[in-house]
């Protein structure tokens, strides 16, 4: 019994980091309809923004969170600014391409500059006991700032003006420009909020796993299956995507070993692909 | 087709266009000499094996300066200069294939170094074979790399095997109420052989094998895995995978509660990045090595003994050289060798020379086995301790006592 209670824990707290991971990238697709292939590398920025401020200067990763989420939002900002407006309105393909392009180069220059060794922030925090479910303090942190991150940003969304400006972009941008909605600027504050939550993510995740420029692909990949089996766009979506993502890799890897477990989540995001494109939670669309 | 795989594949097809500027922005001017003799490296000097690449980097070419600053490489009567041509393969295996064929068809190479790692040496010395051209491997250890009957592929580590039995020998004497041991290992070339080959030495050494898995390339939990060998109360737990895989694997260890009095990773703490990474969660995990610089070896070459290596290293870099800055500066030495006895450039008469290769360097002996690889000898047990490492075995050359793993 034990077992499977350690197996839920480990599941929910991998599934709230999965959220935190995929949210940014979903409303940039969701919004923007880019398919931004720099959120992997973005997320190690962040990471690496954390581990030198607290290698170097002692700065608790906690605090840095306000930090790296400013330097990061004004990274998107420009970067949508400077280069990706220029082809937003062209085919996915070209969007791809550049986002593509883009991080080729960040990737590069972070392995140029910070080589790919595995550096970790050592700050070991310990575990708590829930009864015999041992819940790892960092993890539990991790699982608590995703949680609130991801609720941030879905307050933002519903209740601010820019929120509900960035929906009606998504729902419609012709209309939206009509009522008066500078598409443009939307648009970059859009992928500085997106850049924002990569960076954000990156900091949550620098507490947990070794940060290195090696796994920027994987976490590009984990934030696809999560979109795909949330529901693009959608905050709750990205939520409820990454905890089925992580329960199911977290059983799968119990009951057929850990070589199955990363297959399970794809066969899932297969299967829903098949009976539910729109994804679990994309029936409503964006909000 | 993998995800990873889907990103690379994409990478590779999107940036085909770009690779071509970057091998002609790097080739080397003046290399047309006819008197050099021309060594040719596919270097993984960016994306995921980048840091392993450099090491190879370092010691190529602080062997390359030592042998010409005394003149070159003696061939014959004369003495030849070595250069040493490197091209980025960004850590694909694809691109490494490419451009060790562009080192022998463009370049003219007499010799290959293969890359990191027994997957991508596999594939370089693929295209060795081809055009016959000596290969020499610094860091494959898999037999499954040598067995392919090429008869110019010679690698300068022993077999992964002289690392498992000896091990479970060792431990058995140290710690003699071991009985169970738990497999957890990266499905990938040399990870997986290590932990196959562990789980039969244990097993044929009286061991239990109580769990053994493999986890995929890509995996960034290991929760799972870990949370069953908890319930499993293993005496011996034994991971094999990159230095990322273990540190992350380290540390949901700690934070799970998962433990036994013998923890040991491959090749974790045979890098100073893995005891780096952790920090005082290193303490007490155990390994193997193909090579330490607290060995003492003389032998010949432009290094005499280990400590002449390790000084000059030290003196270079400022940090201590791994197994893999070891090995690969050996391999040098046995391209040396082999010219000096063979006296030509003869490509039949190289190979031949190389292969009868039997010689003493600050490495230790390299004489290489009918299927090219270095022969089995005792090779290091290692343990960190104070964060840092010590040699428990074998006896001549040990400086620690095993030590259980802290609780």
């Amino acid at each position: 019994m034990a077992i499977y209670l350690q197996t839920i824990a480990n599941g929910l707290m991998l599934g709230a980091l999965y959220a935190c991971l995929a949210v940014g990238f979903s409303l940039v697709w969701g919004v923007l309809n880019v398919i931004n292939m720099l959120h992997g590398s973005f997320i190690i920025l962040g990471g690496y923004l954390t581990y030198f401020a607290w290698h170097y200067y002692g700065i608790h990763p906690i605090v840095m969170l306000p930090v790296v989420a400013l330097l990061m939002f004004a990274l998107g900002f420009v970067l949508q600014r400077g280069a990706i407006n220029r082809v937003v309105s062209a085919p996915v393909l070209t969007t791809l391409t550049l986002t593509f392009g883009l991080d080729m180069i960040l990737y590069n220059l972070m392995t140029y500059w910070f080589t790919a060794t595995p550096r970790r922030i050592t700050l070991d925090l310990g575990a708590a006991n829930l009864g015999p479910v041992v819940l790892p303090v960092d993890r539990l942190l991790g699982t608590g700032l995703a949680l609130l991150l991801t609720f941030l940003l879905y307050a933002v969304m519903r209740g601010s003006n820019i929120g509900r400006a960035i929906v009606a972009v998504r729902m419609d941008r012709t209309a939206a420009e009509l009522m008066g909605i500078r598409t443009d600027r939307i648009y970059a504050i859009t992928f500085g909020i997106g850049t924002l939550m990569a960076g954000a993510a990156g900091v949550v995740f620098a507490l947990v796993f070794p940060i290195t420029t090696n796994v920027s692909g994987t976490w590009l990949g984990k934030a696809f299956v999560v979109c795909v089996v949330g529901g693009l766009g959608s905050v709750p979506g990205a939520l409820v995507g990454g905890l089925v993502l992580g329960l199911v890799e977290s059983f799968a890897g119990f009951w057929f070993g850990p070589q199955n477990a990363i297959t399970a989540g794809f066969v899932l995001m297969l299967v829903l692909l098949l009976t539910r494109p729109t994804g679990l939670m994309g029936v409503k669309g964006y909000e | 087709m993998s995800r990873q795989g889907f990103f690379r594949s994409a990478r590779l097809a999107l940036m085909a266009g770009g690779l071509a500027t970057g091998i002609f922005a790097s080739v080397p001017a003046g290399a047309q000499d006819a008197d050099t003799i021309k060594i040719g490296a596919p270097l993984a000097l960016t994306g995921g094996l980048a840091d392993e690449g450099k090491k190879q980097d370092i010691v190529w070419k602080m062997w390359v300066e030592k042998v010409n600053d005394a003149g070159g490489l003696q061939v014959g009567d004369k003495k030849m200069k070595v250069e040493l041509i490197e091209y980025d393969y960004q850590s694909e295996g694809q691109r490494a294939a490419q451009l060790a064929e562009k080192l022998i068809t463009d370049d003219k190479v007499q010799f290959l170094f293969a890359p990191f790692g027994s997957g991508h040496t596999k594939i370089v010395a693929g295209v060795g074979e081809r055009y016959q051209v000596p290969t020499i491997a610094c860091v494959a250890s898999s037999e499954s790399v040598f067995d392919q009957s090429f008869s110019h592929l010679f690698g300068t580590l022993s077999p992964n095997g002289g690392m498992t039995t000896a091990m479970v020998k060792f431990f058995k004497q140290k710690f003699p109420d071991t009985k169970t041991i738990a497999v957890l290992g990266r499905d990938d070339v040399f990870p997986k052989s290590m932990a196959e080959g562990i789980a039969k030495a244990a097993e044929d050494g009286g061991l239990k094998v109580v769990y053994k898995e493999l986890y995929p390339v890509g995996t960034m939990d290991h929760a799972a895995a870990l949370s069953s060998i908890k319930a499993a109360k293993p005496d011996w737990i034994y991971v094999t995978g990159y230095t990322q895989d273990l540190i992350l694997a380290r540390k949901q260890m700690q934070d799970l509660g998962v433990t036994a009095p013998i923890v040991t990773m491959v090749t974790g703490p045979s890098y100073k990045e893995f005891t780096e990474g952790l920090g005082p969660l290193a303490n007490g995990v155990t390994s193997s090595s193909w090579w330490h610089y607290a060995t003492s070896y003389k032998g010949q070459g432009v290094w005499p003994t280990t400590a002449d290596f390790y000084s000059d290293f030290k003196a270079k870099t400022g940090g201590d050289p791994d197994y893999v800055h070891g090995s690969c500066a050996a391999a040098g030495e046995v391209i040396a060798d082999a010219l000096k006895r063979a006296g030509t450039l003869d490509k039949a008469k190289v190979r031949d020379a190389i292969a009868a290769t039997d010689i003493q360097t600050f490495y230790g002996p390299i004489k290489f086995g009918p299927n090219g690889m270095n022969l089995v000898r005792e090779l290091p047990i290692i343990q960190v301790q104070d964060e840092a490492i010590k040699v428990l075995a074998p006896a001549d050359i040990k400086n620690a006592d095993m030590i259980a793993m802290p609780k």
